[in-house]
């Protein structure tokens, strides 16, 4: 049997048996869509509906997104690979979710690939690990000796252009948005309600599609997600024009990791970059 | 062909502050271009989007009737608690003398000649009597009163210093072709008159529902308690009629924000009989 | 009327509309192919399956500007922005996009109101429509048999293009496309042979098959009217769903805009563009309430309106079957199966 097939197999043994014992009243993984290479985020909430529950290649969702949703003290159990693993451990850390009320199913795998183009998604739009952070149950063999290269490999042409150069073609990629907000809503760390997007009083930037706009949504949402970001690709894939966020996403990571010596999302007793002060902490940007 | 997103410009003539919070003030607005103001036909019930350029517009009921010729009056109350609306605070800060623009008459009106030849029970709670303001004047206007039976009205706020349009109020009082019945939730010092909620206003005076209509305006919570009252009282949901409030934006039913099931508000409301409500889907 | 060029001279017929006006045409950007406003003729492609967004935007731009004003100290100046739509030429839809101009005229043009801007540029655009080809298969996403239209349906059309291995063959449907085939001298006349082949191709791409269940148009309104108390059935069906507004926004049947003033300093528009009822925002009022705070509640609007008011107000179904709702949606939500699983409770 396939590792992926495997996992499928443990995924529903866990789900039934916890939702059976009542351990948890929701279980958060995967579902059939409407053919194979298409599955949808899928909440288990009775034994049966673990039959239902699928795992493969495709199942790409980043099920740490829902977990604010639910009521405090609900008790879930979740599905993630490794980058999902790091949101909720990100989560935790800004005390969105609590750590009791979680049974987090581990996925360890490699070889995920794109629904929209059937490529593998490798460590060009993701931060590419095996192996989930924190787990209770791993539900496969943990990976062992996997080679995915730096996150930030991808950046090298981004960083070798002039300041002008960049800027250009930013502004030239964010044209194409379309303000559709799939990439807010995708992001398991975008759970502010009201967004700044929503305000009116004051407006911090025009609804309307323009370009000057376009930058100051996404500038602005980068920057607040700077040491948050925990590199799952959710938002490039959510994006209906393919603009190329994960680029910027992983530009900021890098500088936050080398300013507060950090990654997001690693260790549920950190404390979040941008709350935390160290003495440690790089003087960089008073300079 | 008058482009029906293009507002027509009016002049703030008269800003009267009608409560002791300050925050409901009704403007009386002027049209610049005579032209505009003869094209403006209305009749009580409808709503007019009013439109500041850099701020945006909102859609407001006409409170004046439309015999009351060479104006149309507005009540605007700012509104937003924590964080004040956009449009109906740069209202607030207007002077008489400014300029503005205004987009309307738009949505349906009380259905006149459904109320004709019937007795009319008017409700209304606070500053939603705007609308209601509008259909008394035109109901008691000498060219019209003949066409309606009796006339009555319920009309509360919370206190005596909440109470919109004190002058008319008083006035009518006195009138003998209208029997008003006004209320306060918790009187004052000063205040002689009634106190008690709408509800139980109206049920102590027990309009009969023999040929008669009541049309209710009033905060989602007044108007759940108050509808039971006429429901016992024995009159029927055609003959019950409200109008609602949602938000809206382009005040002609194109641009689909306002919709309660197929119908918009803007369009084929905001007056609706509870007998059309009950044929829409619950959806909030 | 029936026209032809050969496929290797439709440079030139590209240069030939672009002579008479705008010309709109799906062009290969990036991952995608979209519908451009041509500057290049080599830029025109017509090998993709269907657009990744809509070509709505040609009648109903994302953004349209409606008032121009200048804030003053005594006085504002304000000037409405004039409707001055050139005559203009949409090459290469596909059609079920051609239905939806027809279902989104409806609702632009109807109900005793006319929205200039909309009409403006109606009136004075060509659709030329594009078979599918096939010899390609229907993406799995794809159900516009189950609304009534066929690959190569030529409702919503003023010409209709078919494909074949040589050259291509357009077939005046109105007498607006008519006048233009007979503009253009650098088409040819097509002789009864190439009227048959058109036939014949229009024949073997309706025999592209898409997903496909019975539905009428009053019995599913009645039925989503009957369903829409189903709390159960709502909250399973979108679970998933985030409320982002991709799928409003590629959505060639979605109509929905809001109206805002913007300004810089002290110059600004007052403007009207692209909003979705799945945005959490979208009937949130100035006092704080909202009246649909749950993400089910707007996904049920959407579908009700589209499957139910519409019909009650306009008489017809507001989709067409484009599947592009479903292949935009980051978690994969498939609007015919919630029709699908709605008609049979």
């Amino acid at each position: 049997m396939t590792a992926m097939k495997k996992i499928e197999e443990n995924l529903k043994k866990e789900a039934k048996r916890l939702l059976e014992g009542g351990e948890v009243s929701v279980v958060l993984a995967y579902g059939r869509g409407y053919d194979e290479n298409h599955p949808v985020p899928f909440a288990a909430r009775k034994a049966e509906d673990a039959d239902s529950l699928v795992f493969n290649e495709y199942c790409t969702f980043n099920l740490a997104r829902y977990l604010p949703k639910y009521p405090p003290k609900t008790k879930i159990a979740v599905a993630v690979k490794a980058a999902d693993s790091r949101a909720v451990v990100q989560l935790i850390q800004e005390e969105k979710v609590r750590r009791e009320d979680l049974v987090i199913l581990g996925i360890p795998v490699t070889g995920m690939k794109d629904q929209k183009t059937g490529e593998v998604i490798d460590n060009k739009t993701t931060c590419n690990m095996a192996n989930p952070v924190i787990h209770d149950i791993l539900l496969g063999d943990e990976v062992h000796g996997f080679q995915g290269g730096s996150p930030y490999d991808v950046l090298a042409e981004l960083e070798a252009m002039s300041e002008d150069a960049r800027w250009d073609f930013w502004k030239k990629e964010f044209e194409k948005c379309i303000r559709c907000f799939a990439c807010r809503k995708a992001c398991p760390m975008c759970y502010c309600d009201p967004c700044f997007m929503d305000a009116s009083r004051p407006r911090w930037a025009d609804k309307s599609p323009t370009t000057d706009g376009h930058l100051m949504y996404h500038l602005t949402r980068f920057y607040h997600l700077a040491g948050r970001c925990i590199d799952c690709g959710e938002c490039s894939r959510a994006c209906p024009v393919d603009i190329p966020l994960y680029l910027f996403h992983k530009k900021l990571a890098k500088e936050c990791e080398a300013m507060f010596n950090q990654a997001a999302g690693m260790k549920i007793e950190d404390k979040p970059a941008m709350v935390n002060y160290g003495n440690q902490d790089s003087d960089e940007m008073l300079k | 062909m008058q482009n029906p997103y293009i507002p027509m410009p009016v002049e703030v003539t008269k800003i009267v502050t009608e409560v002791e919070t300050n925050d409901i003030k009704t403007f009386r607005l002027t049209f610049v271009n005579k032209e505009d103001e003869e094209n403006f036909k209305y009749l009580p019930g409808q709503f007019a989007e009013l439109s500041i350029l850099g701020k945006g517009e909102s859609p407001i009921g006409i409170a004046s009737s439309p015999t009351q010729p060479g104006y149309i009056e507005f009540t605007v109350q700012r509104a937003g608690l924590l964080v004040t609306g956009l449009v109906t605070t740069a209202l607030h800060d207007l002077d008489v003398g400014a300029r503005m623009g205004v987009r309307g008459p738009l949505g349906n009106s009380w259905p006149i000649e459904f109320l004709e030849g019937k007795n009319v029970v008017v409700v209304g709670g606070g500053f939603a009597f705007t609308t209601l303001r509008s259909l008394i004047h035109y109901m008691l206007h000498e060219d019209n009163r003949s066409r309606f039976g009796d006339i009555s009205v319920v009309y509360g706020a919370r206190t005596p210093g909440l109470l919109c349009y004190k002058e008319e109020l008083a006035a009518w009082e006195k009138r003998k072709d209208i029997k008003m019945h006004v209320t306060v939730d918790k009187g004052d010092a000063n205040w002689k008159g009634r106190e008690g909620f709408v509800p139980t206003v109206c049920k102590e005076v027990g309009p009969s529902p023999e040929n008669a209509v009541t049309v209710i305006c009033g905060p989602p919570i007044m108007i759940r308690f108050t509808l039971p009252v006429f429901f016992e009282l024995g009159f029927a949901k055609e003959n019950i009629l409200t109008s609602l409030e949602m938000r809206m934006k382009c005040g002609i039913g194109k641009c689909g924000r306002c919709n309660v099931g197929h119908k918009y508000v803007c369009k084929d409301g905001p007056v609706f009989s509870f007998e059309e409500l009950d044929r829409l889907p619950r959806d909030f | 009327m029936l026209k032809k060029i050969a496929l290797e001279k439709f440079g030139h017929l590209v240069s030939a509309i672009m002579e008479k006006g705008p010309l709109y045409a799906p062009v290969k950007g990036g991952k995608a192919v979209d519908f451009q406003e041509i500057r290049n003729p080599a830029d025109v492609t017509l090998d993709f399956y269907n657009t990744a967004m809509s070509p709505k935007f040609v009648f109903f731009p994302q953004s349209e500007d409606m008032i121009r004003y200048s804030l003053g100290k005594e006085a504002t100046e304000a000037e409405p922005v004039s409707l001055n739509a050139k005559p203009s030429v949409i090459l290469g839809v596909r059609p079920c996009d051609a239905k939806s101009f027809e279902i989104m005229d409806r609702h632009f043009l109807g109900a005793g109101v006319i929205d200039p801007y909309w009409n403006d540029k109606r009136e004075k655009t060509t659709v030329i429509g594009y078979a599918f080809d096939p010899s390609t298969a229907a993406d799995p996403a794809d159900f516009y048999n189950t609304l009534g239209i066929s690959a190569s349906d030529t409702a919503g059309s003023d010409i209709f293009m078919i494909r074949t291995d040589k050259q291509l063959l357009f077939k005046g449907i109105t007498e607006k496309g008519d006048r233009l085939l007979k503009d253009l001298a650098v088409l040819e006349q097509g002789s009864k042979t190439e009227e048959k082949m058109f036939d014949d191709m229009a024949k073997k791409s309706s025999e592209l098959k898409t997903r496909f269940m019975e539905i009428k148009d009053d019995a599913i309104a009645r039925k989503f009217v009957q369903v829409f108390d189903n709390k159960e059935f709502w909250e399973k069906a979108t679970a998933a769903c985030i409320s982002c507004g991709a799928c409003t926004f590629v959505c060639p049947t979605c109509y929905c805009f809001d109206i805002s003033d913007e300004t810089l300093f002290r110059d600004g528009v007052r403007k009207r563009f692209w909003d979705a009822c799945m945005f959490t925002d979208f009937t949130l009022e100035a006092s704080g309430h909202n009246p649909r705070p749950r993400i089910f509640q707007r996904y049920r609007q959407k579908v009700c309106h589209k499957y139910s008011y519409h019909v009650d107000k306009y008489g017809c179904i507001s989709c067409v079957g484009c599947g592009r709702c479903t292949r935009s949606c980051p978690v994969n939500i498939d609007i015919y199966s919630i029709i699908e699983s709605a008609s049979k409770l």
